[in-house]
């Protein structure tokens, strides 16, 4: 397989991913946070602006973080490149240049999701909520990974889209327990159901309510929630199933064995995934949860751009 | 049934057709259908409007989901526009097509046959056929290319040889050959399938033949020409890229081949030996089916600031490392002044009459043609001889008069750049008017796609029916507004 079309590959799903979680992400907490009016607000949009990792950006076009400020940055706006319209336009970019590589109902659902998603009015989406067009783009996603499954032949180019969306999601989970955590723990103000609540909403943005409720038919204690969201193995949005599938891809791509590794990524894979499977999260509190996901996230891009130099930029001779 | 055409005529969707002074391809008369357009003047007869609307609107939707758009490039950022299908077919019985075939197949191979001698042994020029002077005064007269073998002999892998059809004979004539790196050939098999599925009631009340061997075909070919033979070929399309407006039909014809859709980043020369950056390292390339123009294909050889390019790639070509196809240089056959010749050479290499006429062509390198057109620009259509894509062009009756006198100064100032044409009325299809909402004539002319193995022509029955959608307009050319329609070959006559 061409480098250029592994490289695609690899962004489409990164962009297809980024884009279902942004839309995840903003639907639950906008809908929680309009219900919680009483604690100050400015406190609470923050965050989600900050898991975008988009402060400075955010901070050149608007004064204040609200309802209809953070959603509109999220969902629409051009200039922000992580938008949710700007991934599946990026997503569809990709997918455009290799679209002789991907099944044609790839090109047509992906196609035909960016057309239905820019053709939603801002103006009149930020005024009725964001729901309706999260859902499209989170459905739109599911069915673009669905369409994938059924018509893409599971080879090499399936494991270029499997380690894009897995590295992605594994990111932003981490990203979005980090913030929660520091938000919700870290701030003294929030007690009593207000929290509650805001637990409900962290497992929700991942799908993982139900699940959970299935699972420790307890009250919702935010340990629990971290184990479920970081440690999982069977829950397919927490950082351990993703690094899992991750794996899965890489060493597909070079045909490696189990216990060993050919490259930096699969070492850095393996590593991240041994302390995933093995510690718990009562070890993980005790060291410091943010510490413990810094590192995770500073592997992530490690292995990012690993992935990049051994697969899409190498030189000739190397 | 003797009444249902003249009740189509009156209140369907026909209502008020027009056929003018122009050859009418569904049409004998007002209202009387030729044999062949009968069984669907019927049906389109009973079609009522808001049904046919509604079947427009599918076939729309249709190709802009699949992404079968072209990109113009006018406010300085390109944007995507749907290729304008219009629904009524062109239709061709058995017998005008058969005719047809054989005169594209002469053509082509006395096209091949006079870009080997142009760049082999110059018989033609020895033998004064042609001037010596025109064939090196061609932009795309490459002198690179001169002693290179290429594998089998053979030039003109894929030609588009656009053909009108005369008013005043009925007559198809040959209006121009496209021998470098002729379009088009993607929205031939994608009408055919959008249509399918948008009417196909039709499809079973005709013989219509199939067009979708094309890749097959082309693939075929290509493979022949490895220099590591047939088994081991390796063979990539390259493009110039996501930003070229014909790449749609790139990545489509990569896909429908199985091959790999490549950049000139993607390929490197090493060793006289051309190879792909892959995952698992660089891989040999055999063949290359290139879209890219001659002048952007080597930067060590042609344009230095080439980016689409691959540095090498010449030398590996002109070693018979690597194949290329079209062949490299074969500009020169299809410049608008040479092409003038190319019934001479028809007779020359093949000792036989040209089956197809040519439009009368004066080139106005020679000093009687210079004179007459200067004098009749007002009823001519001027051409410059190595444009394409409806650029660089004037004709004199829809034109003021100072347009007209600044294409005066130009061919005045370049007499060899320019060649005049008489206006040809070209036949009309009815097409669905939007604004009126009923049919109208509309000008089309006709592309076929021919496929030249070295051994025998092979042409996809049909081509590329290009229609100008703007009433009274002549102009098919896609960036001029300009649309297509399905065309069908029939098995038989009607």
């Amino acid at each position: 397989m061409l480098s250029r079309i592994a490289d695609s590959m690899f962004w489409l799903a990164r962009y297809m991913e980024r884009a279902e979680d942004t839309a995840r992400i903003l639907d639950v907490n906008y809908h929680m946070l309009l219900e919680q009016s009483a604690v100050p607000y400015r406190l609470r949009w923050d965050p989600l602006v900050v898991m975008a990792g988009e402060q400075e950006r955010f901070a050149q076009f608007y004064e204040e973080a609200n309802a209809q400020t953070v959603y509109e940055f999220l969902a629409f706006r051009a200039d922000n490149p992580n938008s949710i319209v700007q991934c599946i336009t990026k997503a569809r970019e990709n997918a455009r240049t290799i679209r002789d590589r991907i099944s044609r109902e790839m090109w047509e659902d992906i196609n035909g999701l960016y057309y239905s998603v820019t053709r939603f009015d801002p103006a009149e989406q930020i005024s009725s909520g964001p729901h309706r067009f999260c859902d499209a783009v989170k459905f739109g996603c599911h069915r673009f990974f669905g369409v994938t499954d059924a018509t893409l032949p599971h080879d090499e180019g399936w494991d270029f889209l499997k380690i894009g969306w897995s590295l992605e999601r594994a990111e932003m989970t981490a990203r979005l327990v980090d913030l929660q955590f520091q938000s919700l723990l870290e701030t003294p103000t929030v007690v009593g159901p207000a929290d509650n609540h805001q637990w409900m909403a962290v497992l929700k943005s991942v799908g993982a309510y139900e699940a959970y409720r299935r699972q420790y038919h307890s009250p919702i204690e935010p340990e629990r929630v971290a184990e479920m969201l970081i440690l999982h193995s069977k829950h397919p949005r927490s950082i351990r199933f993703s690094i899992t599938e991750l794996q899965i891809g890489l060493r597909a791509i070079s045909g490696t064995g189990p216990g060993f590794y050919a490259n930096e990524a699969e070492r850095l894979t393996g590593k991240i995934l041994e302390s995933l499977r093995y510690d718990t999260v009562e070890e993980i509190f005790r060291q410091g949860l943010h510490g413990y996901l810094t590192d995770l996230l500073a592997n992530c891009r490690a292995i990012g751009e690993d992935i990049a130099h051994i697969y899409f930029y190498y030189g000739a001779g190397e | 049934m003797t009444s249902a055409p003249l009740q189509a005529l009156h209140g369907g969707l026909f209502e008020g057709y027009d056929t003018g002074a122009f050859f009418d391809e569904m049409f004998l008369a007002p209202g009387v259908p030729r044999p062949h357009y009968a069984k669907l003047f019927r049906m389109l007869g009973a079609t009522p409007q808001a049904q046919f609307e509604d079947r427009r609107n599918l076939a729309d939707i249709a190709f802009l989901l699949q992404g079968i758009t072209f990109t113009v490039y006018s406010d300085g950022t390109g944007t995507e526009r749907l290729f304008p299908f219009d629904l009524i077919p062109r239709i061709l019985p058995h017998s005008e097509w058969d005719r047809i075939e054989r005169g594209l197949s002469q053509r082509v191979v006395a096209l091949n046959l006079f870009l080997q001698d142009v760049y082999g042994q110059q018989r033609i020029l020895k033998e004064r056929k042609i001037p010596r002077s025109l064939v090196y005064s061609c932009h795309h007269f490459h002198r690179e290319m001169i002693g290179v073998e290429v594998p089998h002999g053979i030039y003109t892998h894929i030609c588009g040889i656009d053909l009108v059809r005369s008013t005043k004979t009925g007559e198809f004539l040959v209006l121009e050959d496209n021998v470098r790196t002729p379009s088009g050939v993607s929205y031939v098999l994608e009408n055919r399938q959008v249509m399918m599925r948008t009417f196909p009631d039709a499809f079973q009340s005709y013989e219509v033949r199939p067009v979708h061997h094309y890749p097959t075909e082309l693939c075929r070919i290509l493979r022949t020409l490895s220099p590591r033979g047939e088994d081991n070929a390796q063979v990539v399309l390259l493009t110039p890229g996501i930003y070229n407006s014909a790449y749609f039909e790139h990545s489509f014809l990569a896909q429908q081949m199985g091959i790999e859709l490549v950049e000139g980043r993607d390929l490197i020369v090493d060793a006289g030996m051309v190879y792909m950056k892959t995952i698992h390292g660089l891989q040999r390339v055999d063949v290359i089916y290139r879209r890219v123009d001659d002048e952007y294909l080597d930067p060590l050889v042609f344009r230095p600031e080439s980016l689409m390019g691959v540095p090498g790639l010449m030398g590996a070509y002109r070693s018979g490392n690597v194949a290329l196809a079209n062949a490299v240089g074969n500009g020169v056959a299809d410049d608008k002044a040479v092409c003038a010749y190319v019934p001479d050479f028809i007779r020359f290499y093949l000792g036989e009459e040209p089956i197809l006429g040519t439009v009368e062509t004066y080139l106005c390198s020679r000093p009687d043609d210079l004179s007459y057109t200067l004098a009749h620009l007002p009823e001519l259509v001027v051409k410059a001889v190595g444009e394409s894509g409806g650029y660089g062009m004037l004709i004199g009756p829809a034109s003021d008069e100072e347009t007209i006198e600044i294409f005066r100064k130009k061919i005045e100032a370049d007499p060899r750049n320019y060649i005049a044409q008489p206006v040809i009325g070209l036949s009309r299809v009815p097409s669905y008017d939007v604004e009126s909402k009923r049919m109208a004539g509309r000008h089309v002319d006709l592309r076929p796609y021919c496929l030249y193995d070295g051994q025998s022509v092979t042409i996809i029955p049909g081509g590329l029916t290009r229609v100008a959608l703007k009433p009274g307009s002549l102009v098919v050319n896609s960036s001029q507004g300009g649309g297509s329609k399905d065309t069908w070959v029939l098995r038989d006559d009607s």
